[in-house]
């Protein structure tokens, strides 16, 4: 299976993402974990123990095209040697790797940016799920950093502007390729929060995570939530949210 | 006084920038409040309603697509794009993304 995380700034995209990859492994997968947010998050929640697991520059050539100056992998390394050589061992298996992180304010990121999505575009096929946190808001998630993605989920938590995020998020979607987008409802406190935020973005919810005092603890100390309190419920409804998505790729 | 609000997605911004605003607002300051997010919530906050707040995005839809002409100055912009907000606010969006082009990272 190939998903991608999206959903508005906070929603809880990261936390969600390595919970689902670790129980994804959990169940036999081989699971790649891509995380192309600049801000740090997934690292966390899977437990990778390093928070700056980018492609080192040598992975990254330049060249020119029509006079301008790019980037691709270099010559003979392909997505998945990339990958093999590269994402770093989490537990339970998942491999983990990301688009780098901001190293300063002139730092340009033009050479991991490139060649993430050299990695995007050739990424390991047969036996591999791939699990994408992308970054927060709707700058462009389907064309580019999740282009990969077979089925988006919108994390949506039970508020106005994260409930709209999603909606606008179920917009763009429409525009680019079509693919199959479903929400999650993310610190639901209420029991119909799942029905505002099907009414309100228009997308049918796939999972809901109920509001959880073990996921806060755990991001407050930077551990998975798995690992910290792996009888929480928010786990629970990972593990369910795991279980509906193997079911859906079963019968599609 | 120029107050820039910044961070990671979720801890707060939005809000404490349109509880700023207010703020100062009431004070009897003339408060712009831009809203600078590719994601633009910030007329929510603002208690301008979630319609509003849309529309706001829709009026930048129709600059891109050629149907209204690009802001001339700033004054323009907050004039022609901006919205009253609660309080005496005025809010402006400046940077919302609906149709973006493949390959602009």
């Amino acid at each position: 299976m190939r998903v991608a995380f999206v959903g508005k700034g906070g929603a809880g995209k990261s936390s969600l993402a390595g919970t689902f990859a670790r129980l994804l492994a959990r169940t036999g997968q081989r699971v790649l974990a891509l995380d192309s947010d600049p801000m740090p998050g997934l690292a966390f929640s899977l437990g990778v123990g390093v928070t700056d697991a980018g492609l080192p520059d040598d992975a990254v050539e330049e060249y020119e095209e029509r006079g301008r100056r790019r980037y691709r992998l270099r010559a003979g390394l392909t997505g998945p040697e990339a990958v093999d050589r590269y994402a770093v061992r989490g537990p339970d298996g998942v491999h983990f790797l990301q688009l780098g992180k901001a190293r300063g304010p002139r730092w340009n990121n033009s050479r991991q940016h490139f060649g993430f999505q050299g990695v995007l575009d050739d990424l390991p096929g047969d036996g591999w799920s791939i699990v994408g946190d992308l970054p927060g808001g709707t700058r462009q998630p389907f064309m580019t950093w999740g282009r990969y993605a077979r089925t988006f989920l919108v994390v949506v938590e039970p508020s106005t502007a994260s409930v709209l995020s999603g909606r606008r998020l179920a917009r763009l979607a429409e525009g680019s390729r079509r693919p199959r987008v479903l929400a999650v409802a993310n610190k639901v406190r209420e029991p119909d929060d799942g029905e505002l935020i099907a009414a309100g973005t228009g997308l049918e919810v796939v999972g809901a995570v109920p509001m959880d005092r073990a996921l806060a603890d755990a991001d407050r100390l930077g551990l998975p939530v798995v690992d910290a309190e792996p009888d929480a419920p928010a786990v629970a409804a990972v593990r369910s949210l795991v279980n509906a998505l193997r079911e859906r790729e079963v019968s599609s | 006084m120029k107050i820039a609000v910044v961070g990671k997605g979720g801890s707060g911004k939005t809000t404490t920038s349109a509880v700023l605003a207010r703020t100062f607002a009431r004070h009897g300051h003339e408060t712009l409040a831009l809203d600078c997010d590719t994601n633009p919530n910030l007329g929510i906050s603002l208690g301008l309603g979630e319609e509003a707040t849309e529309r706001l995005v829709t009026v930048r839809d129709a600059v891109d697509a050629g149907e209204e002409d690009h802001a001339v100055s700033p004054d323009d912009l907050v004039e022609r794009f901006g919205a009253p907000a609660p309080d005496g606010v005025r809010l402006a969006v400046v940077s919302a993304i609906q149709n973006p082009e493949p390959g602009c990272p």
